[in-house]
């Protein structure tokens, strides 16, 4: 192979063998893409984002098609950190061990909840590399997104969680005020940003006159939020200091690539893991051979090469 | 507990796509690694292209396989967009698909005489079930509701696994004039003989046969159909209540018991 290149990232502190990560609640907890490829090869995992407690989520339906993308009402089901760790503890620890960071997403319904999910992660989980606020999930009616959608509410959470533990914090922001939000959040002690968080929509049966999904929104997501997302992510990365992590309708090397010139360290590959369950290290590929293209030897040369 | 998939993804051709009843279509695909090991009652999640708008895979049951020729057969009913896009999928296109995924049937030991009721495109997974049972010797008595004549499907089939067919139509246009529950519920009552109930079709007929088969005491398997994003385990959109709590219809099932499900 001719003029191979360096794809490793420095993140937060963490380094990633590559700019490659996968979107809380889209990949799972990882295991369930090892038959499609070896997930090792992926710089970081980002796992479905659990609480203290075992959450059912939303009533079905929970999804719908839309164009160019689906929405969501998942809200969050997830069967607490103790049963996470109990359920993929062993998997995560080899895959942390095979150099993969694995980073655990903290949710909760209020300041306290967030706190006490920390708290679990922080002593069962030795192998996580991270954690990752959920302050935008836009499908429950407390917290995520109706604590992340201010500054001050934004501020509070990161502030509260960030004594409970010396390992890099992250915040998964939703499409909302993004710079006065960022700010707020680095301020608070926040190390990382990632975004964006799916957008919140309505789909409408016309017929029956109900929501497509059983609530009235859910939560937009695929190819068509793409070029909203890299805007955000542009804005963000020109707002703070700290590294971003670009989320929202990748499909493939190019969309990543946009991300990266915009000045984000990491991308995450979404709701493609469901179309191409191979997607991410395709796009890893695609990115490399972008990367040659462009005549560089190491791929940290593009990160912020957005000219304008 | 997260159920691990089963599911690969594998390349997949077109060797037959054609009507087979009225918005029914009938689509053969060449899948070697898929036919040898599919089991009866589990799916694969396919890729319809034609439309990048529209991303997601659609799940589909099985019908018929040949494992030596390797392929795979099932029958689509046109309900929107995907799968109205399927019928320009001709002989020789290529595409992929997610599978096998899901649980399958299960058949309990010592099992000898089995009542299957298929309503719809619910009848596609059952006729490779009813392949397999009347391989093992049992005995099946096969109830099929459609909506009008036009729309019956794997008749031929079904009668030369050597099961006795009975056939209900919503409009009366042949076979019984009304709901297959009718046939099943006398079928019930006049036979205390089947060792196992399955069923496959609209969720109030599942919910009829299974209340049907707990009054007769026998035991009966539901195969449920939720909105897939993924169809591999990885976004927890198709979940089922259960009395056991949430499970996922796409690992955990889409087979379950059906004394199991909160309707
Ligand atoms: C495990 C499983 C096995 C299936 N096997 C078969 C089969 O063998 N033959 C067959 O014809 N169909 C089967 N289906 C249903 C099939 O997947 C849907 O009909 C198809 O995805 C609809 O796609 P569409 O784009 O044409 O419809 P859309 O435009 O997406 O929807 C049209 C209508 O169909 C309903 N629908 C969409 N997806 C599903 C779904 N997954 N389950 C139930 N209703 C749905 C929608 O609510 C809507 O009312 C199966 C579904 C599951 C979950
Ligand atoms: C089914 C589904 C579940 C999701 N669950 C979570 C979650 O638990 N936590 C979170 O921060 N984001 C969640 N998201 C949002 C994604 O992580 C991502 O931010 C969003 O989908 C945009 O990226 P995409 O367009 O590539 O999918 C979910 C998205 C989908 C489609
Ligand atoms: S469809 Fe994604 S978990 Fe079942």
């Amino acid at each position: 192979m001719v003029n191979d290149v360096s794809m490793s990232v420095d993140f937060a502190g963490i380094r990633l063998k590559n700019p490659l990560n996968t979107a809380s609640g889209t990949f799972g907890s990882a295991q369930q893409f090892e038959n499609f490829y070896d997930v090792s090869l992926l710089g970081a995992v980002t796992l479905k984002g659990a609480s203290a407690v075992p959450w059912e989520g939303n009533p079905q339906p929970r999804m719908a098609e839309v164009f160019g993308g689906m929405l969501n009402s998942v809200g969050l089901t997830n069967p607490g950190v103790r049963g996470l760790v109990a359920e993929s503890g062993a998997y995560l620890a080899g895959l942390a061990s095979k150099g993969t960071a694995v980073i655990c997403q903290v949710a909760g319904h209020s300041v306290e909840e967030y706190k006490e999910a920390l708290v679990l992660f922080e002593e069962l989980a030795p192998w996580a590399s991270a954690f990752e606020l959920n302050i935008s999930c836009p499908n429950i009616a407390k917290g995520g997104a109706a604590m992340g959608s201010t500054p001050e509410g934004a501020f509070e959470v990161v502030n509260a969680c960030r004594p409970l533990t010396k390992r890099p914090l992250i915040v998964k922001m939703g499409p909302v005020r993004v710079q006065e939000i960022a700010r707020s959040c680095v301020d608070a002690g926040a190390n990382a940003l990632s975004l964006i968080n799916t957008i919140s929509a309505m789909s409408i049966d016309i017929n029956t006159h109900k929501s497509r999904v059983a609530r009235p929104t859910a939560g937009f997501s695929g190819p068509a939020i793409h070029p909203i997302a890299v805007r955000m992510a542009w804005e963000v990365c020109n707002a703070v200091d700290v590294p971003v992590c670009g989320i929202g309708g990748i499909t493939c090397g190019a969309d990543a690539a946009e991300f990266l010139l915009v000045g984000c360290k990491a991308v995450s590959i979404g709701t493609e893991n469901f179309v191409d369950p191979a997607a991410a290290v395709r796009i890893l590929e695609e990115l490399k051979d972008w990367a040659r293209s462009q005549g560089v030897s190491d791929i940290n040369e593009l990160i912020g090469a957005f000219e304008c | 507990m997260t159920t691990l998939s089963s599911a690969h993804k594998y390349a997949c051709s077109v060797l037959v796509n054609e009507p087979l009843a009225q918005d029914i279509w009938r689509m053969r695909f060449s899948c070697p690694e898929l036919a040898q090991s599919m089991r009866p009652g589990q799916f694969f999640n396919l890729a319809v292209p034609g439309d990048p708008s529209n991303i997601l895979r659609l799940p589909f049951s099985w019908s018929v396989s040949d494992p030596r020729e390797g392929w795979v057969e099932f029958a689509y009913l046109l309900v929107g967009e995907g799968t109205r896009r399927m019928t320009t999928m001709i002989p020789g296109t290529a595409s992929d698909l997610v599978g096998p995924a899901g649980n399958g049937w299960y058949i309990p030991q010592n099992t000898q005489h089995a009542l299957v009721v298929g309503g719809g495109s619910g009848v596609v997974p059952l006729v490779a079930l009813v392949h397999e049972l009347t391989q093992h010797g049992v005995s099946c008595d096969f109830v099929e509701g459609a909506a009008t004549q036009n729309r019956v499907i794997y008749e031929d089939a079904i009668t030369h696994y050597g099961a006795h067919f009975y056939l209900s139509t919503d409009d009366g246009s042949r076979g019984v004039h009304g709901f297959s529950t009718q046939i099943s519920q006398d079928l019930l009552a006049s036979s205390a003989a089947y060792d196992v109930v399955y069923t496959c079709g609209p969720s109030p007929m599942m919910r009829a046969i299974a209340a049907q088969a707990h009054e007769a005491r026998i035991p009966c398997q539901v195969s449920m159909e939720k909105l897939m994003a993924c169809g591999f385990g990885a976004c927890t959109t198709c979940l089922v209540d259960t009395k056991n709590g949430r499970k996922t219809c796409c690992t955990d099932g889409p087979v379950f018991d059906g004394e199991e499900v909160l309707w």
